[in-house]
Order: structure tokens, then sequence, then C-alpha cells
């Protein structure tokens, strides 16, 4: 049986600077899998290179999607082909309904119209969207609305693969609960998901199959939650140091990166 | 005093040199037109005339002159059967050569008096047409709503298929204090016609006009709003949307002037232009001394599809009080690509996205039309211009 994802030796990056440097992962049908990393490690390039972002170049490596090459698709083509990527900032799109806009894309998935209609119904029951249904795309829905509105779209698009990034960004204490639980809910033997986290805060209301280590465009270190735990404890220091890498140096760091190293928010 | 006549034979026509003129190309001159004989044949109702069925009245006015007009709430007469200083202009004939056109030449129109206290919920139809090729016509249309009276009015514009021929309307609407006025204008004459409609407001205290304009037709379309907000606490809001195709040009201009205390006005206009068309926007949100209180903006939001059209927005502010809040935002440019990736990351191919970013575009403006009924033929009417030209490989 294929594997949900499978992403080998991808190097990739914006056309002045490689951010990616031969990345491979594999992620199973039915698993839940983490990448966590600092900032700057290149978790959010890794999302928008996988979504097809044409602002991205990929210069080697294959990405299969249950075995069919994604690299060279144009981001649509994907999507349809059942990879979907919840946005850490989703687009507010003023005037287009969720309804219509989710109706429309299950159709162009190749849902017939009555299909797509009692989906958007029953999926939008279970994730708290009703209510949410005849007003514009995202707009002032707060940070937990919208992530839930992204999930809500994956449960009726049914993909392959959900590539979910910084899920949990932004979010109060319960917004956190709520969006681990939706995404345990999600769940299904017909689904991979790959969520990419800065924090592991959301881990502790989840279950993840496997946690991914990624430090300078490459996965370093992957592990069961051991790893979360060890990150917890030591921050990604810890895993530098006993994997052996060699710092960045301090000229190259932003200031952003010394709030950041301790990955757990307390 | 000179008459409307002598000012009219005394200005020039636009040359397009003048600040009013300056963004726009009117190519109507006076000696190719010839004025208005016995009118025309009626045109059959189009797709916005007859989704009004549920009305409280309606008038048929062609190629300027009254043809027939009714109404089981509202007091309709004749312009041409009452004394002639009541057909006395609200605009200043030296405005401009049109406005001193319809002031010389105006010979026929409606005066709608809404009783006061009336409140007539379905909305009067005015079915304004010009048919016969090669006219000029001046329909003038006054309404005054009565203290504390609430009515509603639609204003159909069209034209015979193909006739070059001038429009140029002037309506005027009148609130007393406490009335309350929905205004819905529907601009859908065919590509030949050019028109100039000047289209005056004076709000009474307290009273409120709700303005909605959708801007379709024409090879020239000029509306000029002036919103004379006098009454203390008197409040407006316009909300409209054009979409111009071909080499159509589609030119606002709004002056809403704040006089009255606490007064509120909201202008809310969004356009999209395609081919070789041209759209204008000139705002000017003017708060007299003395108007404090006034709140008061303008947004004006322009979508180009293709290389070849041209989108021209000029908000203004001219603020002679302290103490008000106002302010405008405006913007030209093409579709949001966020917004189109966004889509097409779900699985939209880029086609389809973009005509649920053009439906939703104008769907914010059509769910704030002030008369409710008519979303949907408008709606459609709109889609179909962009969809067309997207099956024919015009825009993106």
């Amino acid at each position: 049986m294929n594997l949900a994802l499978k992403v080998s030796g991808l190097v990739a990056g914006i056309p002045s600077k490689q951010i990616l440097n031969g990345l491979d992962i594999e992620v199973p049908f039915g698993e839940v899998h983490a990448i966590m990393g600092p900032n700057g490690s290149g978790k959010s390039t890794l999302c928008h290179v996988l979504t097809g972002n044409p602002a991205y170049e990929v210069t080697a490596g294959s990405v299969l999607l249950d075995g069919t090459e994604l690299i060279g698709r144009p981001v649509d083509e994907r999507a349809r082909l059942g990879l979907l990527q919840s946005f850490q900032y989703p687009t507010e799109v003023p005037g287009v309904r969720l309804r219509e806009f989710v109706f429309e894309v299950a159709v162009a998935h190749g849902l017939s119209p009555e299909e797509a209609e009692e989906r958007i119904e029953r999926e939008a029951a279970r994730f708290g969207m009703d209510r949410f249904l005849d007003r514009s795309v995202n707009e002032d829905l707060s940070g937990g609305e919208k992530k839930r509105s992204e999930i809500f779209q994956m449960a009726v698009l049914r993909p392959k693969v959900a590539l979910l990034d910084e899920i949990d960004s932004g979010l109060d204490i319960d917004a956190v609960r709520q969006v681990a639980e939706a995404v345990e809910e999600m769940r299904s033997p017909e689904m991979g998901t790959l969520m990419i986290t800065h924090y592991s805060r959301i881990l502790r209301y989840m279950t993840p199959d496997r946690i991914h280590v990624m430090i300078d465009g490459r996965i370093v270190d992957s592990g069961s939650r051991e790893l979360a735990d060890e990150l917890e404890a030591g921050g990604y220091e810890a895993v530098r140091q006993r994997l052996g890498l060699v710092k960045q140096t301090t000229a190259e760091k932003r200031p952003s990166d010394f709030f950041t190293e301790t990955p757990f928010d307390v | 005093m000179e008459s409307a006549f002598e000012v009219f034979a005394s200005l020039s026509e636009p040359t397009g040199a003048e600040e009013d003129w300056r963004y726009v190309t009117y190519d109507m001159p006076f000696s190719s037109l010839a004025p208005v004989g016995v009118p025309g044949a009626a045109i059959a109702p189009g797709p916005f005339v007859g989704a009004i069925t549920d009305r409280s009245g309606s008038a048929l006015i062609v190629d300027g002159t009254v043809v027939e007009a009714s109404s089981n709430a509202l007091q309709l007469r004749r312009l041409a059967e009452i004394d002639a200083d009541r057909m006395t202009s609200r605009v200043p004939a030296d405005h401009n050569k049109l406005a001193a056109a319809h002031a010389a030449f105006a010979h026929d129109g409606l005066f709608i008096d809404v009783p006061a206290g009336a409140a007539v919920d379905q909305p009067f139809l005015i079915d304004l047409q010009a048919v016969t090729p090669g006219v000029a016509s001046f329909p003038h249309i006054s309404v005054r709503v009565g203290e504390n009276a609430e009515a509603s009015v639609i204003v159909v514009y069209r034209s015979a298929e193909g006739a070059s021929l001038l429009m140029v309307p002037e309506i005027d609407l009148d609130l007393a204090q406490g009335a309350n006025l929905r205004f819905l204008s529907l601009q859908n004459l065919d590509h030949a016609a050019h028109s100039v409609t000047h289209l005056r407001v004076t709000a009474g205290r307290d009273s409120t006009i709700r303005i909605g304009e959708v801007g379709l037709g024409g090879h020239f379309a000029r509306l000029d709003v002036g919103l004379d907000l006098e009454g203390d606490g008197s409040s407006a809001e316009t909300v409209g949307l054009y979409f111009g195709e071909g080499n159509q040009t589609l030119d606002y201009r709004l002056l809403v002037r704040h006089a009255g205390k606490h007064t509120s006005s909201d202008v809310f206009l969004k356009g999209a232009v395609e081919d070789e068309s041209v759209s204008v926007f000139t705002g000017l949100l003017r708060i007299e001394p003395g108007a404090v209180g006034t709140a008061t903006y303008e947004t004006n939001r322009n979508l180009v599809l293709s290389e070849g059209a041209k989108a021209n927005s000029v908000p203004n502010l001219e603020i002679l009080c302290d103490d008000v809040a106002c302010g405008h935002g405006s913007s030209v440019g093409p579709p949001d690509e966020e917004s189109l990736y966004y889509l097409m990351s779900r699985g939209l191919p880029r086609p389809a996205a973009m005509r649920l970013l053009i439906k939703g575009f104008f769907q914010e403006v059509i769910d704030r039309l002030p008369i409710g009924g008519m979303e949907e033929p408008i709606a459609a009417e709109v889609f179909r211009r962009f969809v067309t030209a997207q099956g024919e490989g015009r825009v993106a």
C-alpha cells in the first residue's frame, strides 16, 4: 500500500535562498504526524512547497501523494488529487459565502450536488460551523473560528493528506483544546495528517503517532511522544547537542529566535 | 436674470479640459441631436422591470414624456400639467451645458408626493426609457416625502437597442422631518446611449435616505449626485455597483454636504472594468462650518479586469468644522492574488476561483441595496457579464 505522503530529498526555497536542504518524511494513511521546529527552520516553506505555492522553487526531490508525484502540478490540481492545507492565517474573502465556496469546491472534487450539500450540512453541525455557512469566508471570525472553519472544509472534502500549518497559533488555551479535538475527530484510515507546530502545547490534547524535529531545512530526528518530552525539558538545543548539530551563529539569528528556543509556553 | 436657454446657449460643450470632465471623453454634441417630438413606442420589460411585480404603482416615461402613471398610495402629478414655477430645476443651469439643457428643455416629468405620516412598503416603479435614435430627452422627476412618511422608489433606465441618443434626467428627492426614503436606481441603458443624470437630495431633520445604484449600461453614463444633509440628525447611505465593458464610460460624481448637526453618511461603491471601459468615482465629503457631530465615510473599490481598462478613484474630504469623524478608503487594482490563491488551494481552477471572487465582490454591495427583492436579477446580470467576457477570453 502507498504512503499517504512520501517526501524524499526535497530541496527548495525562494529564488534568492535555499531553505529546504534535502528533506525526507513519510506519513502513512490513518496516522497523525507532527513536525516541530524553531523559527526559521523551514516549516512554513515546507507547507508552501507541498501545497504548490508558485513563489517557491523546487530544485530537487520528490513529493508523492498516494504514489502520485505532485512536483510540477499547480496548487488547485494538488488539492483535487487530495492534498489540502489548512492555513496559519486563513484569508478573508468578503462577499463569498462559506456554503457556496465549499459547495463549488466539493463539486470540483467530483461530488454530486446532493452529496456536497448533505456533507456540508453534516460536517458543519459536527464542527459547530452552522451559523457561519451563510457568512463571508473567514470574515469577522475569531482565530479559533477560522481554524475550525479550515478543519470543517477538510472534513467535507476528505483529502488523502491534511497539512495543518500552525493550527494552534494565536489561539487561547480553550481554543487549542477544541482544535486538537477536531483534528483527532477528523482522523480516518483514508487520510494521513501532517501538522506543523511551533509549540508542543497542542500535543498535550492529542496523540500524534510520530513526532519529527526539523532544523535548518531537514528532519533531524523522529520519534514517539518521548521526543516531545525531551523538547519540553531541554528545548531544541538539547536535540541539537544530542545529535551533534552545529548551532547557527548568533549573527545569523533573528531576535525572535531567542524567545522561541523553548517550545513550551508556560 | 439669464434664462436657462440663454445659459445653455452661452456654455460650451464639455471638452475634457474642465476639472469636471477631465477623466472622461464626452462625445455627444447637441449639433448631432434633435429635440423630442412624439415619444416613440415603449420597449418590452427587461430583466429588472419584469422582476418588480409587487409595487405601489408605476410610471412609464418615454423620450422625456410621461406616457402613463398610476399609484394606489402616492399622489402623482404630471409636470406638464402644473404651473411652470414648479418646474424649477434644483441644479443651477450654469453647473454645465447638460444641466442647462435640462433646465431649458425639460417639458414633462412626474411629481410624486408621499403624504405626511404615510408608510408605503411596496416600491413605486419608474420605467425611464429613451427609444428614438438621435434625440435628446430631459425627464424630470421630483419625489417629496412628507413628515414621518416612508416610501421607496425604483428607477430603471433603459433605451432601445442600438439607438444613439442622449438622456438628461434630473431627479430631486426631498425628505421632510422624520421622513424615510429608499431609492434604487438600475441603469441598464443600451450601450449606444449617452446619459447624464443629476440626482439631488435634500434631507430634513432626522430624515433617512438610502440610495442604491446599479450601473451597467450606456456608452457614456454619468450620475451626478448632490446630497444635502441639511436637517439636524439626518442620515444618508449610498451603496452601489458598476461594471463597465467594451468601450463604456461609467462616471460617478458625488458631493455629500453635511450642513446640519449630528448628521451621518456612508458611501460604499464598488466597480469593475473590463475590455477598454473606463470608470470614474469622484466623491467629495464636505462638512460645513457648524456641522458638529458629523460622522461620514466613503469607500470606493475597483477591480481592473483587462489591461486596456481604466478605473479612476478620487475620494476627497473638505472639513470646515471640528468635532467630526470622517474618512475614506479607495482602491484600484486587479483581483487580490492572495484571495485567489486561497480559493484555488481548495481545488478550484483559476477561472472558477475568479468567478467566485467577482461574484463575492459584488455580492457585498447587492446585500446592502436599500430595496430587497431584486438581488437575484441584479446578481445574474452582473455575473453574466463577467462569465461572457471570461468565455470569450477578454478577461483572465
